[in-house]
C-alpha cells in the first residue's frame, strides 16, 4: 500500500426530491487498497457509488482524483477518468470471444483487425492476472463468474485507477470467490484502488484493508484491518436515531390452518428448503443479495427451474411455470417493478385490471366503464395518487407504481402472495402505506412470503424471520426472538447464534 | 515470482479447474447437432441442386450457372448492403428504392456529365440517403423501421417526380457505360465480376478491419460498446451508408444492363434481400447475418427459381417454395439454438 489518496470525496451531498440520501460524506480511497463499504439499505452506499461512476451528479461537495478536482458528469466520463464499476450482470458482447471483449475499443493496429494479435495480447493479459481462461472462447458460453473475470480483465487492461465491485460474490461459489480474491490481490499490487461493497462480513474481514460504514447518509466510522469485528460493525451500522416505522405486525393475524407447505424446494442457488406458512402469516426471508433468498420467491412464482413439492391447503399445486403458479393461486410481486411487473405505457386502469379482465368481461368484450370502476375502487383502497386511472403508469412515482403492482394482484384472490423487495426505490412517504397494504393482505387470510434485504422491513412486517446465506437456511425464529442487532449479525456472518 | 505467489497461482488454477468441472459452461451438444447447425443450409442447397440436375439435363451446366449468377447480381448487391444494417442491429427498408433512385440519376445525368461523373454523383447521392437514415436512427432517436419506411416513400415520390413516370433511356453510343452491365470477359459477365469484387472488398472490411468488428459489437451489445469507448452512433451510421452505397452500385448496374432506368419496380429487391439475409444467417451455423451467408442465401433463392423454372413449376409455386424454405431454415436454426425463454417477436 502506497498511502497516497487516489480519490478523495469531500462533503458529498445528494438530495432527491427533498430527502437527503447523502448528508456530507468525506472519504478517501488510497492507491492499492481494498476499501470495504458497508451500510444498511438506504444508508447511501449505492448513491455514493453512482456519484463516483457518473450516474448521478452530487448536489454539493467535490471529488478529487489524484489531487485535482474532477467532475464526473456521466458514465463514459467516469470511464475516461479511470473510475469503473463491475456490476453483477456484467456487460459483454456475447458473440465476441473473450479476447475480443477484453480489447474492445483498444484493438492493436490502426484499421486492420487481426484476431491473432488480439488473442495474443488478451492471453498475455489473462496470464498477467492469473486467470486461466481461453481467450478464443466465445463470451456467450461463459458462466456468470467467468463473465465477471473477463470484465475485470477489461478494466485491468485499460489501466483503471479505481474499480467498484458491487456484491461481487453474490453469484459466485466459494471456489470462484477465491479466484476473485486472488485477482483483487493482484490489482492491489498494480496500485489500483478497489471499493468493495458487500454484506458478507467474512469477506470484508478477509480482503479489505479498511472498511467504511455508512449510516443515514453519513460516514459513521472507518475501521482498519483487524478492527472489523461483528460487534464493531453492527454498532456502527445500526442507526439508533432512525425513527421506527409506525407499522408493526403484532402477530394477531396468524390463523391456525397451515396454508402453504413447501418441501425440499431447491434451485441451482438454493439447497433443499422446507417451510410452511399459515393463513394470515407473514414469513420474512432475508440474507445477503444473491445468497439464495431470491430463488425462494422465483421458484414459488414459477419463473426459475426448481425441484421439490408445494402444497396449498394440503393439496399439491403446480408452480412449474408462471402461468401454472398463477392458476394455483400464487401471486408474485417481483423485485424489479419496471422490468417485471409494470406495463409503463399502459394506463393505471389497464395495469390493475390485467389479472381480472375475465371477470370484467361480458360476451368476450370488457364492459365499458367496468375497468375504470374497478381500478378506481382499488386506487381508493391503496391511496394511489394522483387518483386518475387513465394516466400512464410511467408518470407515477416509485411508491405509487408499487401500489399499482400490488393492487394488480390484490383482488385477484391469490392464496399466497410473494412480495420481493417491496420498498426498493420507493419514496419514504409511501413506505408505510405499502407496509399497511401488505398486512392487509395477511388480514384477509392469505399467506404472505416477504423476501427482502431490509432488516427493518423484516422486523416490522414478518411473523417469523428466516435467514438464507449461501443457499442455506442459517436461522429461523419468530420475530419476537430477534433483536435488530442479532438479525444483522446473522445476516452479515452467515452464522447463527440464536438458532431457535 | 515469489514462492508464495506461485503457490497461490497454482491454487487459483486448481480452483478454476474445479470450477470448470462443476459448471460446464455453454451448451453440451452432440457432434451431429453441431454438424447440422453448421452445414444444414449448405446440405439442403446441395440436395436441391442434385435434385434439379436429375430432373433437368439443362440445370447442371456452365451456361445455367452463368445465368443464375447474372440474374442475381442486383439482388445480391442489395442483400449484401442490408446485411451491414441488420448486423448493426437495425432495419433498412429504403434499399429497394435507393436502387431505383441511383439508377434514374445515372441515366438522367449521363447526357450532361458523361458516364463516370454520373456514376460518382449517383453513388454519392446513395451514400447521402444512407447517412440521412443513419443520422435519424441515431441522433434523431427514431426507429430504423419507421425512418427507412418514410425515406422509402419519399424516394418513390422523388423518382416519379424526376422521370414524370417514364423510363429514362441511355444512348446506345455510351458503349463504355453499357459495358459495365452487358460486357463479357470470356464467358463471365462483367457485372458478375463487379459483384465478386464488391463482395470481396466488403468481406475483408467485415472480417479483417475495425469497421466490421465495431459494427458487429454495436449490433450485439450497444451498451457494452458504449462503455468500451466506441462511438456507437458513428458505426451505425456507417452501416446505413454502406447499405445505401451497395444499393447505389446495384442501381448503376441495373441501368447499364437494361440501357435504361425504370421509375418503379425497385421495391421487389427489398423483400428478396430480407429473405436472403435471414436465410444467410443460418449458413455455417452463425445464427446472425454475415456477408458470405447472405451471398449463399441469394444464390439459393435464384438457384431454386431457375431449377423450378426448368422442371416446369408454375411461377406461383416458386414463391410458395421460397417462402417455405426461408421459414424452415430459420425455424430449424432457432430449434438448434434453443433459448431458455423466448420473448422477442421481431
Amino acid at each position: 500500500m502506497t498511502g497516497t489518496a487516489l480519490v478523495e470525496l469531500k462533503n458529498l451531498e445528494k438530495e432527491f426530491a427533498g430527502t437527503k440520501a447523502l448528508k456530507g460524506v468525506s472519504l478517501s480511497f488510497l492507491a492499492g487498497e481494498v476499501h470495504g463499504l458497508l451500510g444498511e439499505n438506504g444508508a447511501g452506499k449505492s448513491t455514493l457509488i453512482k456519484i463516483l461512476t457518473g450516474v448521478y451528479s452530487p448536489s454539493a461537495g467535490e471529488i478529487f482524483l489524484e489531487g485535482t478536482p474532477v467532475r464526473v458528469s456521466n458514465p463514459p466520463e467516469a470511464h475516461r477518468l479511470g473510475l469503473g464499476a463491475v456490476y453483477q450482470d456484467a456487460e459483454l458482447v456475447s458473440s465476441f470471444t473473450v479476447g475480443q471483449n477484453i480489447l474492445l475499443g483498444n484493438e492493436p493496429g490502426w484499421l486492420r483487425i487481426s484476431d491473432r494479435a488480439i488473442h495474443e495480447e488478451a492471453t498475455a493479459i489473462l496470464a498477467e492476472m492469473g486467470i486461466e481462461l481461453d481467450a478464443s472462447r466465445n463470451a456467450g458460453t461463459l458462466s456468470a463468474a467467468e463473465m465477471q473475470l473477463v470484465t475485470l480483465a477489461t478494466l485491468f487492461h485499460r489501466r483503471y485507477k479505481l474499480i467498484v465491485l458491487d456484491e461481487p460474490t453474490a453469484r459466485l461459489s466459494a471456489a470462484e470467490s477465491e479466484v476473485l480474491f486472488r485477482i483483487i490481490e493482484r490489482f492491489k499490487k498494480q496500485g489500483i484502488a478497489i471499493v468493495y461493497i458487500s454484506h458478507r462480513l467474512k469477506e470484508v474481514q478477509e480482503i479489505c484493508d479498511r472498511a467504511t460504514i455508512l449510516r443515514g447518509g453519513l460516514v459513521s466510522g472507518t475501521l482498519n484491518r483487524g478492527e472489523v469485528t461483528e460487534d464493531r460493525v453492527t454498532e456502527l451500522m445500526v442507526d439508533r436515531n432512525r425513527a421506527e416505522l409506525s407499522t408493526y405486525n403484532d402477530g394477531s393475524r396468524v390463523r391456525l390452518d397451515v396454508l402453504l407447505e413447501a418441501t425440499n424446494l431447491a434451485t441451482t442457488n438454493l439447497s433443499p428448503l422446507s417451510f410452511t406458512i399459515r393463513a394470515g402469516e407473514v414469513l420474512g426471508i432475508t440474507g445477503p443479495v444473491g445468497g439464495g433468498m431470491e430463488d425462494v420467491a422465483r421458484a414459488l412464482g414459477g419463473v426459475v427451474r426448481h425441484t421439490g413439492t408445494v402444497n396449498l391447503r394440503g393439496k399439491a399445486i403446480d408452480v412449474s411455470t408462471p402461468i401454472a403458479a398463477r392458476r394455483s393461486g400464487v401471486a408474485l410481486i417481483p423485485e424489479d417493478r419496471r422490468k417485471q411487473a409494470l406495463f409503463p405505457a399502459l394506463s393505471v386502469a389497464e395495469n390493475i385490471c390485467l389479472p381480472v379482465l375475465n371477470r370484467l368481461e361480458r360476451f368476450f368484450t370488457v364492459r365499458p366503464g367496468a375497468m375504470k370502476e374497478y381500478a378506481d375502487d382499488v386506487m381508493d383502497q391503496l391511496a394511489v395518487r394522483p387518483r386518475n386511472a387513465a394516466i400512464q403508469v410511467r408518470f407515477f412515482s416509485g411508491g405509487n407504481q408499487q401500489k399499482v403492482v400490488i393492487g394488480k394482484w390484490m383482488s385477484a384472490g391469490a392464496s399466497l402472495y410473494i412480495i420481493a423487495e417491496p420498498t426498493n426505490g420507493v419514496d419514504v412517504g409511501a413506505i408505510k402505506e405499502i407496509y399497511d397494504i401488505i398486512l392487509q393482505l395477511a388480514q384477509q387470510g392469505a399467506a404472505v412470503l416477504l423476501v427482502s434485504s431490509s432488516l427493518r422491513e423484516m422486523l416490522a412486517l414478518a411473523d417469523r424471520v428466516m435467514v438464507i446465506h449461501d443457499g442455506n437456511r442459517v436461522a429461523e425464529a419468530p420475530k419476537t426472538n430477534w433483536t435488530y442487532d442479532e438479525l444483522l449479525a446473522v445476516t452479515l456472518s452467515g452464522k447463527s447464534k440464536t438458532a431457535a | 515470482m515469489t514462492q508464495a505467489e506461485q503457490k497461490s497461482l497454482t491454487q487459483v488454477k486448481t480452483m478454476q479447474k474445479s470450477m470448470a468441472k462443476t459448471q460446464p459452461a455453454g451448451r453440451t451438444e452432440s457432434v451431429a447437432m453441431r454438424f447440422l447447425r453448421r452445414w444444414g443450409t449448405i446440405i439442403v442447397l446441395v440436395l436441391a441442386a442434385v435434385g434439379f440436375s436429375i430432373a433437368s439435363p439443362y440445370f447442371a451446366t456452365a451456361s445455367n450457372l452463368n445465368n443464375i449468377l447474372f440474374s442475381m447480381i442486383v439482388s445480391a448487391l442489395v442483400s449484401l448492403g442490408l446485411t451491414w444494417v441488420v448486423i448493426s442491429g437495425s432495419f433498412d427498408l429504403s434499399i429497394g428504392l435507393t436502387v431505383t433512385t441511383s439508377s434514374i440519376l445515372v441515366a438522367f445525368l449521363i447526357p450532361t456529365l458523361g458516364p463516370w461523373a454520373a456514376i460518382a454523383v449517383a453513388l454519392v447521392a446513395a451514400c447521402m440517403i444512407g447517412a440521412v437514415n443513419g443520422i435519424l436512427v441515431t441522433y434523431g432517436r427514431l426507429s430504423g423501421i419507421v425512418v427507412t419506411l418514410g425515406v422509402m416513400f419519399v424516394l418513390s415520390g422523388i423518382n416519379i417526380f424526376i422521370t414524370g413516370g417514364y423510363q429514362v433511356p441511355v444512348g446506345y453510343d455510351e458503349t463504355a457505360f453499357l459495358y459495365l452491365g452487358q460486357g463479357k470477359l470470356g464467358i463471365i459477365g462483367v457485372p458478375v465480376l463487379i459483384l465478386l469484387a464488391v463482395f470481396l472488398v466488403a468481406l475483408i472490411a467485415a472480417t479483417r478491419t475495425r469497421i466490421g468488428h465495431y459494427i458487429a459489437a454495436v449490433g450485439d451489445n450497444p451498451m457494452a460498446a458504449f462503455y468500451s469507448g466506441i462511438n456507437v452512433y458513428r458505426w451505425v451510421i456507417l452501416a446505413f451508408v454502406l447499405s445505401a452505397l451497395m444499393s447505389g452500385i446495384a442501381g448503376v448496374i441495373v441501368t447499364s444492363i437494361s440501357s435504361s432506368a425504370q421509375p418503379v419496380g425497385g421495391e421487389g429487391y427489398l423483400l428478396e434481400a430480407f429473405a436472403a439475409v435471414f436465410l444467410g444467417a443460418t449458413v455455417l451455423g452463425k445464427g446472425k447475418p454475415h456477408l458470405l451467408g447472405t451471398l449463399v442465401g441469394v444464390f439459393f433463392l435464384y438457384m431454386v427459381d431457375s431449377g423450378m423454372n426448368m422442371v416446369g413449376f408454375p411461377f406461383a409455386a416458386r414463391h410458395i417454395f421460397q417462402g417455405l424454405v426461408l421459414i424452415i431454415a430459420v425455424g430449424a436454426n432457432a430449434l438448434l439454438n434453443r433459448e431458455e425463454v423466448h420473448l422477442k417477436f421481431i
